[in-house]
């Protein structure tokens, strides 16, 4: 594959061996070459340095140890104990397959190696002084021409936050999207906030529950860090926890399960109706909890009232009985019971009233911020580093207003009263003229929603700056591309919230383990390089990026160096205690979001009640019909991460060998479907098919399994046009996909009404 | 002689997620195409929704009867007295693959040389890279933990000396072993799922895995 095209067949270790052998052979004789060695031995990690940083392939930090021989990363591996890559305390730190690739990436001859700079239409090699200067000329002419507040902000996944100072405190640009609320789970994130919970109701309590519902969640697959599937294991041994799973598709979490149901797709609203029905009929809510301490309690009796499980077995296709045991089951162990949601029930365009009623239930069983339950998680504050330095930064973006909000054209979408840009939107934008750039940092967007109009939006800008490691949609129509460091390369600090110490926060870093291969740079010199030619160094005084992290971990009297040396790089900062929302003013909990001016504003134009209410499939988003029958979503790997993984050799075979493919020479995506949708179609496993919607169409080759319901169509997205696969090999999934949207987030709703033809049949 | 070494696994803490497996590659500088010397393989049973999908992570078990030693022609395989390891001496070996036939779990590969490689529990790094190797090492004495168990996501993969392994194991998993189980050739916990799901997955078809849950 890839890696032998320039290695000549040998790998990273031998080539690094053989060449100190050969350059010595060739002193001496000058005619043995490296291909006479047999079976040269490899370079030891016995001999290696040992750096520590944090795992950014997925962008959770799971806490990593570098083995680096002569220049070259040879092993890597997991950090004992730590936070996010363990099950905490005296327990073993690993990295997943995305993590322990790092170590392919970074020495990848396939890697962007140098900037480019596009002139007279094509992209060529440019010094990085030429890239900057190059840069900074087209961001002031395009200021001039369009002015900065047309120009967006993709800088999601940066190692460090100073791309937000550069877009909107100095560019002076409104416009940013992000992962998270825009493209990942917006219902989830947003209903979570306005319901009291922030977006804690993605993570229980693990290591103390006695009961874990995962509803449309695969955590033994698709992680925030390790500690998940890790703390659910020690939940399920350790407290003998019963292990629930909401999915219509077979996965491993749910095969590790004690109860599956194998829910029909859209329908999570109903069913969570109906377990608040079990349980208030039950008298097996925190009544307490309730009445002290949430508001809108009478609106949700009156919203489940009626809706029994027989009700909801109708729409859901689950067994009355079931619903039942596991409503009474969870109410029973709460609040040591918890839910965990994400995206599965939040990419629907009835995602919003799925995460309301489901997160209602927790504020039901008073499981919140409780040990075992839905825990409200802090995060350690290191220091600004700009306070740190004294140094006051403009915010030109002041009382510029974003698109979505200043324009008539978009009246029409009730998201503007919640958010300030909508992904499925941008190419509207961006044929109106109103968003004409954007400044995209690894961040893919041709994977996530309304495909075809993103490529085509992508051309029609006026300036695309790239950052990223990889060749892709993006990448190849940059106007300027940044060769962005790995995180090997790069010095890393990390401070999130959830993790597997349940009382504590927390913080992790490390230097760089090797330097920067090739002629690539970390992504803060990079942005620090641009704020120069822009005339902006006077705001960044830092000599490196290490220095930048020393201002904040000030906060801690810390220092890079103390934090990464030793046998580990992780401290535990503050302990915190549960019940924080006791030292709260106002409801710890809203069940009806009728006080919530945004949301109000955005539901009267949906016609959405305020309080949790069941709102069916196809209400908003893609109604099944006798030319599209089948129900198409697509889903995640444990081997791939926000697409840009597909480019690593040791995943995608994996991928291929998951499905029983590997002797085929196709590296794509699988479609999988069921015997019972496969058969009537003449369609095996192996053949390539078509997967058609009423506004698009892809080819991947199929694989028929009973793991996914009849009915049910899926695959891994992150591949075909605009991915980063040779010859964009596989289907980009949203290539099916329109807008179809939820109403109150801009979410966009993956589920997409299709029919599959091809096979021989 | 030293105490023999084992692997152990848990399939109720194997998550299928391949770490073990790209992690040995990854140790001993192996292409991304080349032969695994540890795969998992899923045992996949039944009609939705009552389907099972049983991960199963393999490799060399250094057997103690060590069929493969037995058949090779030119004494290449060694079962090692030291640490019961077994290794190869790709110096002697002709590529027969009379080894690959004996082998009840698939474990030897071979390369576009034509010689065997397989797992070697980390004695060394790289093809052959245990042959000549002193006596295994334990992580806590500077030994090399085995990459595979290093890397476990689920914490189902260890590695030690019998009697060590054992102490680990369940009751169940080791009065399984004591009676035979496996050919009492690795330790492995029982599936905890109902009968039926377990009487299920022990008719599969796949025989690797069939070989492996039936013991």
């Amino acid at each position: 594959m890839s890696s032998q095209g320039e290695y000549g067949g040998l790998t990273r270790r031998t080539m690094l061996k053989a060449s100190g052998v050969a350059a010595g052979a060739a002193a001496v004789g000058g005619c043995l070459s490296m291909f006479d060695q047999e079976d040269p031995p490899v370079a030891s990690i016995q001999d290696a340095e040992i750096a520590y940083g944090n795992c950014w392939m997925c962008c959770h930090d799971c806490s990593q140890k570098a083995y680096v021989n002569d220049g070259t990363v040879v092993d890597i591996t997991g950090v004992d104990g730590n936070p996010r890559g363990s099950a905490g305390p005296g327990t073993e730190g690993t990295l997943c397959p995305k993590g322990l690739n790092q170590l392919d990436k970074t020495h990848d001859p396939d890697r962007i190696k140098q900037p480019y700079i596009r002139e007279d239409g094509e992209l060529r090699e440019a010094s990085w002084e030429e890239a900057f200067e190059y840069t900074a000329e087209r961001l002031e002419a395009f200021d001039e021409e369009h002015g900065a507040e047309t120009f967006l902000d993709a800088g999601s996944w940066a190692e460090t936050p100073i791309f937000r100072h550069i877009w909107r405190d100095l560019y002076g640009t409104p416009e940013r999207i992000g992962r998270g609320v825009h493209v990942c789970a917006g219902p989830t994130f947003v209903a979570g906030g306005m319901m009291g919970v922030g977006s804690n109701n993605r993570m229980p309590d693990y290591q103390n529950s006695e009961y874990l519902i995962m509803w449309g969640r695969n955590p033994f697959s698709s992680f925030a860090g390790q500690f998940e599937p890790k703390g659910i294991l020690e939940a399920v041994e350790k407290n003998g926890a019963t292990l629930v799973t909401i999915d219509p598709q077979h996965t491993q979490t749910v095969q590790k399960s004690d109860t599956w149901l194998p829910i029909k797709p859209r329908t999570d609203g109903a069913l969570a109706l109906a377990m608040g029905q079990v349980i208030i009929e039950e008298e097996l809510y925190d009544e307490e909890f309730v009445e002290e301490w949430t508001y809108g309690f009478d609106a949700y009796r009156e919203a489940v009232d009626g809706k029994t499980p027989e009700w909801a077995a109708e729409i859901t296709g689950l067994d009355p009985d079931d619903i039942r045991e596991v409503a009474i089951g969870f109410a029973e162990a709460a609040p040591q019971a918890g839910i965990s949601i994400w995206t599965g029930t939040a990419q629907v365009g009835n995602g919003w009233k799925a995460a309301q009623n489901i997160t209602a239930l927790n504020g039901l069983v008073g499981n919140v911020d409780r040990p075992g339950g839905l825990r409200m998680w802090q995060s350690a504050s290191p220091a600004d580093p700009f306070e740190v330095q004294g140094i006051d930064l403009p915010n030109n973006a002041e009382g510029k207003e974003p698109a979505l909000r200043k324009y008539e054209e978009y009246e029409e979408y009730p998201v503007r009263h919640v958010e300030t840009i909508a992904h499925n939107l941008v190419p509207e934008m961006v044929e109106n003229g109103h968003i004409n750039g954007i400044y995209c940092h690894h961040d893919m967007p041709l994977k996530d929603g309304n495909a075809q109009g993103w490529l085509e939006a992508i051309e029609e800008m006026e300036l695309v700056i790239a950052v990223d490691a990889y060749w892709n949609g993006i990448t190849r129509n940059a106007d300027v591309v940044f060769a962005d460091a790995t995180q090997l390369e790069k010095d890393t600090i990390g401070y999130g919230s959830w993790n597997s110490y349940s009382q504590h926060t927390w913080i992790t870093g490390g230097k760089a383990a090797v330097e920067p291969q090739y002629d690539t740079k970390p992504d803060f010199d990079i942005l620090v390089g641009i704020a120069e030619a822009m005339g902006w160094g006077e705001y960044f005084p830092w000599e490196d990026h290490e220095a930048f992290i020393d201002d904040q971990l000030s906060a801690f009297d810390l220092s890079l160096e103390e934090l990464s040396s030793g046998d580990r790089n992780y401290e535990l900062i503050d302990e915190y205690p549960y019940e924080q929302w006791k030292d709260g003013d106002g409801p710890a909990f809203r069940f009806d979001l009728d006080q919530v001016p945004p949301f109000v504003a955005a539901a009267e134009e949906t016609g959405m009640d305020t309080a949790p209410e069941w709102v069916p499939p196809g209400t908003y988003g893609d109604e099944l019909s006798e030319e599209y029958p089948l129900e198409f979503y697509d889903t995640r790997a444990v081997y791939f991460s926000h697409g840009s993984d597909q480019a690593l050799d040791r995943l995608t075979e994996k991928y291929a060998e998951r499905h029983d493919l590997e002797d085929r020479e196709y590296r794509g995506n699988y479609l999988v479907i069921n015997p019972r949708d496969a058969e009537p179609r003449g369609i095996e496993t192996g053949e390539m098919v078509t997967v058609e919607s009423e506004t698009g169409a892809g080819e991947l080759m199929a694989y028929v399994s009973e793991r996914t319901q009849p009915g049910f169509v899926t695959t891994v997205y992150g591949y075909g046009e605009g991915s980063l696969r040779p010859d964009d090999e596989g289907m980009n999934s949203m290539k099916v996909h329109d807008t179809q949207m939820d109403p109150i987030t801009g979410q966009p709703d993956r589920h997409v009404a299709v029919d599959v033809h091809g096979g021989d049949g | 002689m030293g105490e023999q070494w084992m692997f152990y696994f848990d399939p109720n803490r194997c998550i299928g997620c391949d770490a073990c497996s790209i992690a040995c590659k990854q140790r001993h500088d192996r292409d991304a195409t080349a032969d695994d010397w540890r795969t998992v393989s899923h045992l996949k049973r039944g009609e939705y929704p009552d389907f099972e999908d049983v991960p199963i992570s393999m490799s060399c078990m250094h057997c103690h009867d060590a069929p493969c030693e037995e058949v090779c022609p030119p004494d290449a395989i060694l079962k090692r007295d030291e640490d019961g390891i077994v290794t190869v001496d790709r110096d002697r070996c002709i590529g027969c693959h009379y080894c690959a036939w004996a082998c009840p779990y698939g474990a030897p590969t071979y390369g576009d040389d034509g010689l065997m490689s397989k797992c070697n529990m980390c004695l060394g790094e790289g093809p052959g890279g245990g042959h000549g190797q002193p006596p295994k090492q334990k992580a806590e004495d500077g030994g090399a933990k085995p990459s595979c168990v290093d890397n476990c996501v689920g914490e189902a993969i260890k590695a030690g000396p019998q009697s060590e392994v054992m102490d680990e194991a369940s009751e169940a998993a080791a009065r399984r072993f004591e009676n035979g189980a496996y050919g009492s050739r690795v330790i492995v916990e029982p599936i905890a799922e109902d009968a039926e799901a377990a009487e299920a997955i022990r008719s599969g078809e796949d025989d690797r895995a069939d070989a492996w849950l039936n013991g």
